[in-house]
């Protein structure tokens, strides 16, 4: 090995070791601890953490049926995210076609993604509110007035309105990464296939979804990651409430550690949504490759 | 004096850190009109009997650290409005003259939830602040942290500080006292034609002839303005109903030694089932759970709404928010049967002073702990708040508003209220059971109260079983 061989590896050992470091710290020895609380009896302040081997997982799987309420929850957001990604798809390649105040509309749509969670929560909650809501407002004037619900305080509904807004929130940035996504799109291979006659269904099923599959896998997962962990709007609009209606997991872990003072109880709740996470992306990513063997694409 | 205000946000980002996603003990009895001055008096004399009286005055109180030790410290609060108090009234100035070169680093959060939630992961990282406050509940589960106040002059001048000693050891000094009010609007009461009731079945009747009279021609009225949607404001009811029910102010305590204390019978089950009574006939509002507690403290402001259940706390918020009182006037909540039974009166310590034993100045925190309650800074302190004085030395005058409802109810029997020891604290951790979110419960369509308590047995009894009690 020269001279020159031996600075280069020198620098790149050097430039590894930092990172390494720091994900050691602040990744892996935390994700440690982590696992290590989920098998102690702790509640956050005292000294003594008896170690009490699976009782907190026995105990989640067995006797919370709010641990289970709070997962069809999340389930309720995945689902509703799940069913708008079509319609978000379609909204992207109408908005890629050229027209004018296409920018306009574009900005328009992505504008609630860049506004801060917290205060699109803090909104929606009051636009939500029986007391000179916004919304109960609209129907009224309207003419709508006997829709009127008890959107935030009625078990059966509450869900639906918080997906909603979700939705409203996430959906121009998901639209945006399918135009992304569709922009690679050759436009001679998109010209070649009009002049073949192919209709817009077709343009769409067989050249936009497949030379876009990779930026719908990561939509699938950033809509499951986040429907799974699910936090900001459910916790500032209900907390979660009326009586845990709304519960998602992650309000639910947390007031599992702070209001009912059960840290080891709440670590393995949290190493549960990693392992669900992990475990989903595998089934995804199982499924994925797959489909793309079936039509003769190989990753 | 510097001011650290710490944010939702802050919190709510170390809470997703750790997720790793992203016997009637309590009760001492008074009668008459000046329940301020007559309950100091009483413990007074009591206090007289074992200790020493106290010595008040700001120089000698402030204890025997080194007047010119240079260093700052540190004390928490969830109380904004005192935060903000502290800092008109110059704290850091005044314990500047006893310790001039001594800096006072307010750390303020905006609600108590935070602060808690900040405090337990200080707590396990050795950095908790110098001096904290606390809950009466709090106290328990902090006390290995919390150094020994009981042979303090501030400890043997307060009137209640001993009774929530824990292990026979004063951990915490509690600034005011209060008990809960019924806050109404006395022209809604006389155009509704209804008085100040003195029993609990009284008090249905009054909010339901309020309900009918206003509701009827305006659909966002409430004759009790709770803001449920927040749960923790049905606290006057469902965490001091079953200390008032009973006369015990230690209920929770006692409840851990029982299998079945939901059991028909018990005073909690009578206490909730009256209150779920009263619930269910729409005294709230068309939307309870949809109103929060600052929405409903507009709501009572602007008159669509007849009561609000608070402590002396709200009245402060009240005057603070720049509101009028005028024609505002208070009652106590009469949860008797008869008007032959006592008149219950639940009644707490609040804002406890600490000293942490992670301080790296204990003595200058215990000096600053003795100066906060002398002369030099509690008089001016207490009469700036609507709640009650805690110290013998300095008794106050209550509020007009709130001295109304000793004179409509000047015999009460005073129930102090502990919220919870340790097992209680376990049993808490382990059936998740909140009597505030119970009372939300009780407003969502649909709820079983008889099997919601025979479920509440179930855990409580498994519970006890694994906890060894």
């Amino acid at each position: 090995m020269n001279r020159n061989s031996r600075k280069r590896l020198c620098f790149l050992g050097l430039s590894l070791i930092i990172p390494v470091i720091l994900l050691a710290v602040f990744v892996v020895y935390p994700f440690w601890e982590l696992i290590y609380m989920s098998f102690l009896e702790w509640d956050g302040v005292a000294s003594i953490r008896p170690f009490i081997g699976g009782a907190n997982y026995r105990q989640l799987f067995f006797k919370s049926p709010e641990f289970w309420q709070a997962f069809r929850n999340n389930l309720t957001y995945l689902l509703i995210h799940g069913l708008m990604m079509p319609l978000e798809l379609v909204l992207a390649v109408v908005l890629s076609s050229r027209f004018k105040g296409a920018n306009f509309v574009k900005a328009v749509i992505f504008l609630p993604f860049i506004i801060n969670g917290v205060g699109i929560s803090y909104s929606f909650s009051y636009f939500f509110s029986p007391v000179e809501g916004g919304f109960n407002y609209l129907l009224t004037k309207l003419g709508l007035g006997g829709f009127i619900q008890s959107w935030l305080s009625d078990p059966k509904i509450v869900n639906y309105v918080l997906s909603s807004v979700s939705i409203w929130r996430y959906m121009g940035f998901h639209i945006v990464l399918f135009m992304a996504g569709l922009a690679s799109v050759p436009e001679d291979i998109m010209d070649a296939a009009v002049v073949d006659g192919a209709n817009a269904w077709q343009r769409l099923r067989f050249i936009q979804i497949p030379a876009i599959r990779t930026v719908i896998d990561f939509m699938l997962f950033d809509v499951i990651n986040g429907s799974l962990q699910m936090f900001d709007i459910p916790y500032i609009m209900t907390s979660g409430g009326p009586n845990g209606a709304s519960n998602t997991f992650s309000i639910y872990t947390i007031d599992t550690a702070f209001k009912y003072n059960n840290f080891g109880l709440a670590s393995s709740m949290a190493v549960i949504m990693i392992a669900m996470i992990v475990a989903v992306q595998l089934i995804q990513r199982y499924i994925t490759s797959r489909i793309r063997r079936k039509e003769g694409h190989y990753a | 004096m510097k001011k650290r205000p710490y944010v939702l946000a802050s919190s709510l980002a170390l809470a997703l850190a750790v997720t790793g996603c992203g016997g009637g003990g309590g009760a001492s009895s008074n009668s008459g009109g000046g329940e301020t001055t007559k309950a100091a008096q009483e413990n007074q004399a009591s206090d007289d009997s074992g200790q020493d009286q106290a010595d008040n005055s700001g120089q000698e109180a402030a204890g025997s650290a080194d007047r010119d030790i240079s260093c700052t410290i540190t004390l928490a609060t969830w109380d904004v409005a005192a935060a903000k108090t502290f800092d008109e009234l110059d704290l850091e100035g005044r314990f500047q003259e006893l310790y001039p070169n001594v800096t006072i680093d307010i750390e303020e959060f905006n609600a108590e939830p935070e602060y808690f939630n900040s405090m337990k992961i200080r707590s396990s990282a050795s950095e908790l602040p110098d001096l904290m406050f606390h809950k009466s509940d709090s106290m328990n589960q902090y006390k290995e942290y919390l150094v020994d106040l009981t042979d303090t002059a501030a400890n043997k001048d307060n009137q209640i500080a001993s009774e929530y000693a824990i292990d026979g050891k004063v951990y915490g000094i509690p600034d005011r006292k209060a008990n809960d009010y019924v806050y109404y609007w006395t022209d809604l009461f006389e155009e509704a034609g209804v008085s100040v009731p003195e029993t609990w079945d009284e008090f249905v009747q009054v909010s339901e002839t309020l309900q009918q009279h206003f509701g009827a021609s305006d659909p966002e009225f409430a004759a009790i303005c709770m803001g449920a949607k927040d749960a923790w404001p049905t606290y006057p009811l469902m965490e001091y109903g079953p200390a008032s029910e009973s006369g015990d102010g230690y209920y929770w305590d006692f409840m851990t030694t029982e299998d079945a204390p939901f059991a028909e019978g018990t005073a909690i089950r009578t206490v909730y089932t009256k209150i779920f009574n009263l619930f269910q006939k729409g005294v709230l509002g068309a939307d309870p759970l949809g109103v929060t507690y600052d929405q409903s403290r507009a709501l009572f402001a602007k008159k669509k709404g007849a009561m609000v259940l608070n402590s002396p706390m709200f009245l402060t918020a009240y005057l603070a928010d720049g509101y009028d009182p005028a024609g505002l006037e208070t009652f106590y909540l009469p949860f008797r049967d008869s008007k032959d039974d006592p008149f219950n009166l639940v009644t707490q310590g609040d804002c406890f002073l600490t000293v942490t034993q992670h301080s790296e100045n204990p003595e200058v925190a215990r000096a600053f702990l003795e100066f906060y309650y002398s002369d030099a800074w509690y008089p001016d302190y207490i009469a700036s708040i609507s709640s009650d004085s805690t110290m013998n030395s300095f008794p106050k005058e209550l509020d007009p508003v709130l001295q109304t409802a000793s004179k409509l109810q000047p015999d009460v029997t005073f129930v102090t209220y502990g919220a919870g020891e340790s097992d209680f604290i376990h049993m808490v951790s382990e059936t998740k059971f909140d009597c505030k979110e119970l009372g939300v419960e009780m407003l969502t369509e649909g709820f079983d109260l008889d099997a919601r308590f025979d479920e509440l047995d179930a855990v409580w009894t498994e519970a006890r079983s694994k906890l060894g009690l």
